[in-house]
């Protein structure tokens, strides 16, 4: 029973340690740095219509590979849908449009920030609150699904 | 392009040139000379009646923006408040007032809630969509409604200006900040402002 269970801790040892070495590869997946939300009320109240809000998450999008990636969509726990969008400024205004793929291009960074690109989380769920953490799974072209936690400040 | 912005212009170019060199204490654009805010009178946050001009003796910061608004007016109003919080017990004189650009949705109860997550003295501001026209073109916020998907007609966005005015003590337009000044330049102009 004992000798099983090791062996069955050396055989997760072991994949874990391959899964980590191939990370590291020159195949490297994108990977999300430094995620953070902004706290955010969820607002209720008389009209319904009016929606329950909405939050923002930024990250800098890192990919070490040798092959262009790009983030195509993104859902979180916190809200009821979540899109990737970009905010700019147009006649002295700041104009916000939603984005269908950012891409990262391979051995470069993209970092999302206040007034530029970022993760709208629309319908808020929940209130975002500083101190505590926002889920997210970010879906891109090659790396497949990405697990976030952001913090919220 | 409205009047009320083209009003404005010829004051901040004058600003940037010549209050560059006489008026070095404010870091985020700055009014010379300084002229009077215009005065308003809209629905406030708590339900009660909101005039401009009772803030009288208060710094002002003055935005506009609306409660589903994601990403800039969430962090104008993020901004404002780590400089509140960087002036510590000076702050108590740094009032902020953000005005709705989207009466539709933003019922006072609501703007109540989406400014208490940044602060909760930051008051709000709604009325009849006249009267907050009117404050627009007073103070040059251009705005534009957007629906980005047909098939959701509830979701839109509404863009306008994004610049903050700070007003002084005596109830003058001060400076106008673009968005992205640093929290470290609002609250050094806060304080400037706030200093007898």
């Amino acid at each position: 029973m004992i000798a099983g269970r090791l062996r069955v801790s050396i055989l997760w040892m072991l994949v874990a340690a391959s899964a980590s070495a191939f990370g590291q590869g020159s195949d490297a997946k994108v990977r999300v740095d430094g995620a953070w939300a902004r706290r955010a009320a969820m607002l209720t109240g008389v009209d319904a219509k009016a929606g329950s809000g909405s939050g923002a998450v930024y990250a800098t999008l890192v990919n070490p590979g040798k092959e262009s990636d790009a983030l195509v969509g993104a859902e979180s726990e916190a809200a009821a849908a979540a899109e990737i969008h970009e905010s700019y400024q147009e006649s002295g205004m700041m104009m916000m449009r939603p984005v269908q793929r950012l891409d990262v291009p391979a051995g470069k960074k993209v970092e999302m920030k206040p007034g530029g690109y970022h993760i709208m989380l629309l319908n808020l769920k929940r209130d975002l609150t500083a101190g505590t953490v926002v889920k997210l799974t970010l879906q891109f072209q090659n790396a497949g699904k990405v697990p976030v936690i952001a913090e919220i400040k | 392009m409205n009047r009320g912005l083209l009003a404005f212009l010829p004051l901040l170019v004058l600003a940037l040139t010549a209050g560059a060199a006489e008026t070095p204490d404010l870091r985020t654009g700055v009014f010379k000379p300084p002229r009077p805010a215009p005065d308003f009178s809209l629905r406030g946050s708590d339900d009660s009646e909101l005039k401009l001009s009772r803030y009288r003796g208060k710094v002002v910061a003055l935005g506009f923006g609306y409660a589903s608004c994601p990403d800039v007016c969430p962090a104008t109003l993020f901004f404002l408040a780590q400089a509140k919080e960087k002036l510590g017990a000076a702050g108590k004189d740094f009032q902020v007032i953000y005005v709705t650009v989207d009466p539709e949705r933003d019922t006072p109860e609501r703007l109540r809630k989406f400014l208490a997550a940044y602060d909760p003295t930051f008051v709000g501001a709604t009325g009849a969509p006249g009267q907050l026209a009117d404050v627009r073109k007073a103070y040059g916020i251009q705005i534009s409604t957007q629906v980005p998907s047909e098939g959701n007609p509830s979701v839109y966005y509404v863009h306008h200006s994004s610049f903050v005015y700070l007003i002084d003590r005596g109830g003058n337009l001060r400076a106008m900040m673009p968005f992205g000044v640093s929290v470290d330049d609002i609250a050094h102009d806060v304080k400037a402002l706030l200093s007898p």
